[in-house]
């Protein structure tokens, strides 16, 4: 038994951990937000920040509203007929939803992952080009493709064979070609809605230590249905449920939002403790 | 893979160690102050026991947060708790180290028996000896080396109990005699600092095999354990 | 009776119907072949119809169909699929006009034919005033075949999953950037699809050309505002006839339009492979 566990051997010593101190600059201030579908309301006054260079995380039971929520930061709501969106989402002080503000300029900045893997029926090479060649970006698109494909961690497995199908990929594979995706575009935020859900553990691993890594360059806002997903990426963690008014209809709240070390070891609020500790879905 | 969670636990055994640096800083600390009858090195040894408390909360804190965050299982799981009794017993030794300063601070005005001194500073240096034992073998995983504990435990219980003896027969004056009953709450306080590395040395044993037993239990001096 | 027995029973139905309908095609390919193939020479491909048997030939007709069918490519495919587009992409579902529009499409497309060919001589050749030419046949026919391609084009564009938009979406693509270099290339394959079935349907089409003009016998050469034929037309023309040779050309000309018909799908086929592949 001795011989296999890492930790029954004698840990050689790196340098001490020296992740940089939470970072207090928001990069996102959202207030009073209310998002409603064909005018019924499906999220309810939120308000918080998102802060750079943290990965935030926002955790609750299904229904609760939290990718509706971050839906909200890329303009992605307005794809939908009949959602509307009140309140403000403000991005580095600036009205995501002033009507001015141009959605393709807003989703060139902040980029999107999505659930389940959706690699276009292209080669991988014109994967990770689609985004910088509508947006007309100059320069050498082969090094941006490398260098997208690097930082997503998937370079060394497809480095070789760019012009093969992407969906011969696997799952792990292609969730990490579609975080190269974005990232070819040279975003500032990375919204990422369950990213893992539809992986085997093993990818997800691979992709949460991804998260850790790209959080130094990237604000990482993260939805998981996985709690210990949260606990074990995230800086801070918000917390969401469902409230269920006379009428019977459901609205996602706020419940809690802090750091995930609080959240998950002296939640303030019994709703969070009772979701976190599993007595209550 | 989960490349923070490997550093946090390894950060974390670190503090560790350099927690039983200072435990052990005190302990020579504690002993120096008898030998000299320095009332001075007694009173830093006490307050020099709020390092150690601080890092034995900042581990603590460090081991909530592990078992919340990361949810460890098998032998991480088993290191962590490990972790956690180690930093609980070298806490008390550090503790046991001021209630040595502090009985000094109160043998000071009283005149002493330099033999009997001596016999506690060779207590002193096998206890220290052992809490290195018992933290080196730790580090290195090594069962064989922390076995060793139990007889370097005996060597201490035995001095332990001839103390009472040479105590009785420092004989009658009143100032002595006074010295001597402190000296024998040194005594044990050396004692319980060897039991301390010994329960150190049974949670290594703990963690590499994943059972854990008393080297030696107080009810069952045979070997015999309840714990099996 | 047994599972196991009923599911062989049910296997040898398939079987037979199967087998009805390819013995049928097979009984009348053979019939048309054996009459015909001597008869598909360079006189049948080159020369204008006559009374005499010896020296007739289609290639008004031929040509004419030719020159239909390359029309209406031009005509119907852009106007079918730009109607899919706007139906599938564009569209806001919930307005009236819209669901208009859905709504007679679906009923176009089981309008009889000849429905077609009255529209035609009504509006196109006088109310337009084109007159009995090549155009209005074209202009015809592809309405006759439009329903047909936008309901292949709609079903291919919503076969295109809702998760390629979104990511190209999310990527900062504008609705055209999104359709033009994902959902299209996508749905070429149903397209392609589609025009095969417009276009098979149209080559065959012979009462709304005779309504809006097409001739029986033509000499010269079709052009776009001149007379015209097709060869359905043609065919028609020479079943009518007693002279039993010119039963035989018209089983020739029926080869002669089988492999027009062929040609256009290896076409379509090939269009389709080729967009395919990336799947």
């Amino acid at each position: 038994m001795s011989e296999t566990h890492p930790n029954l051997v004698r840990i050689e010593r790196t340098a001490t951990s020296s992740d940089p101190p939470l970072s207090a600059e928001a990069v996102f201030d959202v207030l009073d937000l209310r998002v409603s579908y064909n005018g019924k309301a499906a999220l309810q006054d939120v308000s918080l920040q998102v802060y750079r260079q943290n990965v935030t995380a926002f955790i609750g039971p299904s229904g609760c509203g939290k990718s509706t929520f971050i839906r909200c930061f890329n303009r992605m709501n307005d794809l939908i007929p009949g959602a509307l969106v009140e309140g403000t989402v403000r991005y580095h002080d600036r009205d995501l939803y002033a009507p001015d503000v141009d959605a393709v300029e807003v989703r060139k900045r902040i980029g999107m992952v999505f659930q389940k893997p959706n690699p276009f029926p292209k080669s991988i090479y014109d994967n990770v080009a689609f985004g910088p060649r509508v947006l007309g970006m100059t320069g050498d698109l082969d090094e941006r493709v490398e260098e997208a494909l690097t930082r997503a961690a998937l370079w060394d497995e497809v480095g070789g064979r760019l012009k093969e199908s992407a969906l011969s990929l696997s799952g792990g594979q292609q969730q990490r070609l579609c975080i190269a995706r974005c990232l070819a575009v040279q975003p500032d935020v990375l919204l990422m809605d369950e990213p893992a859900s539809a992986l085997d553990p093993i990818s997800t691993t691979r992709i949460e230590d991804l998260m850790h890594e790209l959080k130094r360059d990237y604000t990482i806002v993260v939805v998981t249905h996985n709690m210990q997903q949260a606990a074990r990426v995230a800086d801070r963690t918000a917390f969401f449920s469902v409230d269920v008014d006379e009428g019977g209809h459901r609205t996602g709240v706020l419940v809690e939002y802090d750091l995930t070390e609080k959240i998950f070891t002296n939640p303030s609020d019994p709703r969070t403790e009772g979701y976190v500790t599993g007595r209550f879905g | 893979m989960r490349i923070t969670f490997q550093q946090e636990l390894a950060d974390l055994e670190q503090s560790l160690q350099s927690e039983a640096g200072l435990v052990i800083r005190s302990l020579r600390g504690a002993l120096s102050a008898l030998r000299r009858q320095d009332v001075e090195l007694a009173e830093e040894v006490v307050a020099f026991d709020d390092e150690v408390d601080r890092q034995y909360f900042a581990i603590q804190e460090g081991i909530q947060q592990l078992l919340a965050r990361q949810t460890p299982v098998a032998a991480d799981l088993r290191l962590v708790l490990a972790m956690l009794h180690v930093n609980l017993h070298l806490e008390r030794a550090a503790d046991y180290c001021v209630t040595i300063a502090k009985l000094v601070k109160l043998a000071q005005a009283l005149e002493g028996d330099a033999s009997l001194v001596e016999g506690l500073e060779e207590m002193g240096s096998r206890a220290e000896e052992m809490l290195e034992v018992a933290l080196e073998s730790f580090a290195d995983r090594d069962l064989e080396r922390a076995e060793l504990l139990v007889d370097l435990d005996e060597m201490i219980d035995t001095a332990n109990r001839r103390l009472v003896h040479d105590v009785l027969a420092l004989g009658g004056k009143p100032e002595l005699r006074e010295w001597g009953l402190r000296m024998i709450l040194v005594s044990r306080c050396l004692e319980r600092i060897g039991d301390h590395a010994v329960d150190i040395g049974e949670q290594t044993a703990f963690l590499i095999t994943g059972e854990f037993r008393e080297f030696t239990d107080a009810s069952h001096p045979d070997g015999s354990s309840a714990a099996r | 009776m047994s599972a196991r027995v009923r599911g062989g029973l049910f296997h040898a139905a398939l079987l037979v119907s199967v087998a009805i309908g390819l013995v049928l095609l097979a009984t009348l390919l053979v019939d048309v072949l054996r009459k015909g193939l001597p008869f598909v020479d360079g006189v049948l491909l080159t020369s204008p119809p006559s009374s005499d048997p010896d020296r007739a030939g289609a290639r008004p007709a031929i040509l004419g169909t030719i020159e239909l069918m390359a029309l209406l490519l031009v005509m119907a495919v852009p106007l079918g699929v730009g109607t899919a587009i706007y139906l599938e992409e564009y569209a806001d579902r919930e307005r009236w006009y819209n669901r208009l529009l859905e709504v007679n499409i679906q009923n176009l497309a089981a309008v009889p034919s000849i429905v077609y060919g009255i529209l035609g001589l009504a509006f196109l050749v006088r109310g337009l005033g084109l007159g009995r030419v090549l155009l209005a046949g074209a202009m015809i026919l592809t309405l006759l075949v439009l329903p047909i391609l936008i309901v292949a084009s709609r079903e291919a564009i919503r076969a295109v999953p809702d998760s390629i938009r979104q990511g190209a979406y999310a990527l900062g693509a504008t609705q055209w950037q999104v359709v033009s270099r994902q959902v299209l290339p996508a749905a070429i394959p149903g397209i392609a699809t589609g025009s095969i079935l417009a276009l098979s349907r149209a080559i065959g089409e012979t009462a709304p050309l005779l309504l809006v003009g097409a001739l029986t016998y033509v000499s010269v050469n079709p052009t776009l505002f001149g007379d015209f034929t097709a060869l359905p037309i043609q065919i028609f023309q020479w079943i009518g006839r007693p002279q039993e040779n010119f039963h035989s050309l018209a089983a020739a000309g029926i080869i002669v339009l089988l492999g027009l018909l062929l040609t256009m799908n290896a076409f379509a086929i090939w269009l389709r492979n080729r967009y395919e592949k990336n799947w």
